[in-house]
């Protein structure tokens, strides 16, 4: 995933969670589970060693053709397995395993390609999975061909075992989520709706289960999604020599734009994910904090209540839209008035609003008509107007997705509950919520916040937390399709 | 090198004196075709040698001077060219007189800044000459007055000229950057070459000391001070972030706001000898409220709404006081994430009589946020938490051998246009010879409309009936000054 789940990571370094149970009970294995954890470890390994970064080394075609033949393999006839892509080196995965057509399908997503990684930053080669400590290492462990593995391992148990799901099962692994040209799920959204289509989505890119020093805090469901936003707020001058400073200066018409815009909050705002995240949440915590939870639940909010948990930068970013500078970049020599000043800013914005309601509210906080603020869009044009869309409105949380989940996270981890969450913004769930699709992101890797290596280096994820997530995926499908 | 103050002189003036100032040939100035021709011919023999630091060649600029002065009769004891490396020579000539007196030095730097061709509407390093100008890089930064210091050396050496003491001259290496500054060098290594009593330097404000106004004199600066120049890097550091997750804690506002108390900081008035005639002589040529307010300001104590007013106008500000001002920003390393680092470069001008450091501890209690660290980022990039105690040089007296026939020569060649003393914004080479205790004073009798300065940029351009003129000036003045 592109964005952080850091924020929602985050957030449980302040919980405290009495009910948390210390040890996970895992669920009776199946016969073959053994069996489904080579699987799963063998479809990692080969996923990791196959170079799938944007960089002309990368080539996400290998990868999904890797997957196909797996498929393949196991049973799965050659038309419901598609390779297909805009290009050649980024082609998309789409099986699909059949079922009784009771319900309309779920559609399950998971990018293949990975954030680059250089083998001189990290202690091992980055494109080989490595054992060690209890840990799986290499680029992707974590995001995303760990969840990948999974979603596979488990299509391919399913269709060895003959199970007829009471809906499709389809799954698309595919490219450029990390960025790049070519974004997968886009493209079969909008070139191959009919092998997509289905009731809702499934997206495994994220960790599920937060633990603190390795005890599980609680289980996320991220359900909606703040959207991602850059800024480039600019301030150009005629310069001249500083030997004679002017009063108009561009880096102090810029610093004092920022210094307002430091100064300025969004409007607290929830919607029906993160008031049920605050409702859940305020019982399992205790104290000021569930109090203030509660108060700002009601109408109208406590401004105290609001003021006191926004100390808390996860709660401040939960219940508002964000806008921080993170950039600078002005003038050209020491001894010259800069001629240009400019600013990255950064957004997250609430689902509702739209990248150019928030482009026209900077201009309002930054007051100076000399700075000028542009969308930098994710290609790094810079536009002199921002999209007009809005981000999605949650969708509901359907009881065909949540009862199972409920079910089998009390199985799994006794005790954990399940929280709907919002997410930072600007994964692939942005594009099947834009073509209408529910969609809900999950998978059941644990995984200290501490410790999260996403898009850095030595990127790893826990041996015994891969094996049970395996089995957790397995059954969760099972569930989701039984009837 | 320095840029001048002068814009703002020169635009004020131009009603009061446009009368007087008209460049009308002077009755006593005797054509002196010869030494017109052989100074464009040292002016373009200088300028088609590239002596930019990158690939070119200061030695060669020497080596070709040093062989006019031993072809016209100055024997090769008194041609020295001399340096630290193979490219970085200098020339320096001795003129000798009855010793009378002491010896004045003349100075000026054969290097020249970068340029590219492309950049240029003419090939920089050929002296074109188009409607009424001399281009070329160097044809004011200070090709010219290397041409102009030479041919009068020459011209006096064929006349058979008894000057009352040695005049010796010395054109250098690395004045605009690089590692082997000539006059430095010069001053460390063969102080017995160059010691005199006064120095002039051709390099005045930016090669010129007379600022025009559509090729109409307007006034005649005389550097008699220069101010010291400072970089400082303002650092604060945060351990950063997702920037999903904004903190108050933030690099960039905390360096923003400290650049806004930088940005709203006035250092106090000080006026020396050199900026108190300044303003004396210049409240001389203006009425009204301006002219009130240069009085005002000479007095003591000095009168606050004065000041404020004055301080309006950029180039007197930077006369009043030390300035600094933000040049440069950096900050955060994607966009995505909270920023790691936030960065600025303030540029300092200080007064004589201060220390970088004092500015740098100046700068911290301005900032108010003991998390901004201020360095000291010396020229050649070294960046160091303390900055030199040493005080920038007080300024040369008014030496009356120097100011009076400078007067005298400048009524003579410009009838009215007044000679005012002048604090320069910016390093000269000057800062050695007065760091060596020898008083300096930037002269040269080239004019430059304020509007028109291309130094160190394109198209660099001289008029051609300044140069031709400041040829002359120089010879007049340098008599004026070694006369018996």
């Amino acid at each position: 995933m592109i964005a952080s789940r850091r924020a929602r990571a985050a957030a449980t370094l302040f919980l405290v969670i009495a009910r948390a149970a210390g040890s996970a009970a895992a669920p009776p294995a199946l016969p073959d589970a053994t069996a489904s954890d080579a699987l799963a470890h063998a479809l990692l390994k080969q996923l990791v060693e196959i170079n799938t970064t944007d960089s002309p080394r990368g080539n996400v075609t290998t990868a999904a053709e890797a997957m196909a033949q797996q498929l393949r393999t196991a049973g799965f006839p050659a038309a419901d397995i598609h390779v297909l892509g805009p290009s050649a080196r980024k082609k998309n995965l789409v099986v699909r395993l059949r079922g009784s057509g009771a319900h309309p399908a779920v559609l399950l997503i998971g990018h293949l390609d990975v954030v680059e990684a250089r083998r001189e930053d990290w202690s091992t080669d980055p494109f080989e999975l490595i054992e060690r400590d209890g840990f799986f290492y290499g680029r992707g462990t974590l995001d995303m061909k760990g969840p990948d593995a999974l979603m596979v391992a488990a299509l391919v148990r399913l269709k060895r075992e003959g199970f007829t799901p009471a809906r499709d099962i389809i799954l698309a692994l595919t490219a450029d989520e990390e960025g790049g040209a070519a974004n997968g799920v886009a493209w079969l959204l909008e070139h191959h709706r009919e092998l997509v289509d289905a009731q809702f989505v499934l997206s495994g890119d994220d960790y599920s289960v937060l633990t603190e020093h390795g005890r599980p805090l609680f289980f996320q469901l991220v359900a909606s999604e703040k959207v991602y936003a850059d800024y480039q707020l600019l301030v150009t001058n005629k310069g001249g020599h500083s030997s004679e400073p002017v009063p108009d200066n561009a880096i102090y018409r810029l610093t004092r734009g920022l210094d307002r815009l430091a100064a300025y909050e969004f409007p607290f705002e929830l919607n029906a994910v993160t008031r049920e995240y605050y409702r859940r949440l305020a019982r399992i915590e205790s104290g000021q904090r569930a109090a203030d939870m509660r108060a700002i639940l009601r109408e109208p909010p406590d401004r105290q209540a609001l003021a006191r948990l926004s100390q808390d930068p996860v709660d401040h970013s939960i219940t508002r839209t964000t806008c921080v500078a993170t950039r600078l970049d002005a003038g050209h020599a020491n001894n010259a008035l800069p001629q240009r000043a400019q600013a990255v800013v950064n957004c997250r914005i609430l689902p509702g609003h739209s990248p150019e309601e928030i482009r026209q509210r900077l201009v309002d906080v930054l007051a100076d008509p000399a700075i000028t603020v542009s969308y930098l869009a994710s290609d790094g044009r810079l536009l002199a107007k921002a999209p007009e869309v809005r981000g999605f409105a949650p969708p509901p949380l359907l009881p065909e997705v949540l009862t199972p989940l409920d079910q089998l996270v009390a199985q799994t981890w006794p005790g954990l509950t399940v929280i709907p969450s919002m997410s930072a913004g600007a994964s692939d769930a942005t594009h099947t919520s834009a073509a209408g699709l529910p969609t809900y992101t999950f998978s059941p890797l644990t995984i200290d916040p501490d410790d999260d290596r996403e898009h850095g280096r030595d990127e790893r994820i826990g041996v015994a937390s891969f094996y049970q997530a395996n089995e957790f995926m397995y059954n969760y499908l099972k569930l989701l399709t039984a009837h | 090198m320095g840029r001048p103050y002068l814009r703002f002189i020169a635009t004020a003036l131009v009603g009061t004196l446009a009368v007087q100032a008209s460049p009308a040939p002077d009755p006593d100035a005797t054509p002196a075709p010869a030494a017109d021709a052989l100074a464009h011919d040292l002016y373009r023999e200088l300028i088609e040698i590239n002596t930019t630091d990158s690939v070119g060649n200061v030695t060669a600029a020497s080596a070709a001077l040093a062989r006019r002065f031993r072809a016209a009769g100055f024997p090769p004891a008194d041609v020295l060219v001399l340096g630290p490396n193979e490219r970085k020579k200098n020339l320096v000539v001795r003129l000798h007189g009855t010793g009378k007196h002491k010896p004045v030095l003349l100075i000026g730097h054969l290097d020249v800044v970068e340029a590219r061709r492309e950049d240029w509407s003419t090939d920089p390093f050929k002296l074109v000459e188009k409607d009424g100008y001399f281009y070329g890089r160097g044809a004011l930064d200070m090709k010219a007055g290397d041409a102009i210091m030479a041919t009068t050396l020459l011209r006096m050496k064929q006349e058979g000229y008894r000057s009352s003491r040695d005049i010796v001259l010395a054109l250098t290496a690395d004045e605009e950057g690089g590692c082997c500054n000539g006059v430095e060098w010069l001053v460390r290594n063969h102080r017995e070459l160059i010691d005199a009593e006064f120095v002039l330097n051709h390099d005045g404000l930016v090669g010129y000391s007379i600022t025009s106004e559509h090729g109409v004199p307007q006034e005649f600066a005389l550097s008699a001070t220069e101010k010291m120049y400072a970089d400082y890097q303002l650092t604060v550091t945060n351990r950063g972030g997702h920037s999903s997750l904004p903190r108050a804690d933030n690099a960039i506002y905390q360096l923003a706001q400290g650049l806004l108390n930088i940005g709203h900081y006035a250092f106090p008035v000080e006026l020396n000898d050199v900026t108190r005639g300044y303003f004396e002589r210049m409240a001389a040529t203006r009425s009204g409220q301006a002219a009130a307010d240069m009085r005002a300001i000479t007095r003591s104590p000095v009168d606050p709404s004065a000041v404020a007013r004055l301080s309006r106008e950029p180039e007197l500000n930077s006369l009043l006081r030390t300035t600094c001002v933000a040049t440069r920003l950096e900050g955060g390393h994607a966009n995505n994430a909270l920023p790691q680092r936030a960065q600025a470069v303030v540029n300092c001008r200080i007064l004589p009589g201060h220390s970088k450091e004092e500015v740098r501890l100046e700068l911290v209690r301005v900032l108010d946020d003991a998390s901004i660290t201020v360095r000291y980022v010396a020229d050649d990039g070294t960046v160091t938490d303390r900055a030199p105690d040493q005080r920038a040089i007080a300024p040369s007296p008014l030496l009356p051998q120097v100011v009076k026939p400078l007067e005298s020569t400048v009524a003579a060649l410009w009838p009215g246009l007044p000679v005012v003393p002048f604090m320069n914004a910016s390093a000269t080479d000057g800062i050695y010879t007065r760091g060596a205790g020898l008083p300096t004073y930037g002269v040269a009798g080239i004019a430059v409309d304020a509007d028109d300065m291309h130094a160190h940029g394109r198209d660099e351009r001289v008029r051609v009936a300044a140069f031709y003129r400041g040829n002359e000036f120089f010879y007049r003045y340098l008599r004026a000054v070694t006369v018996q």
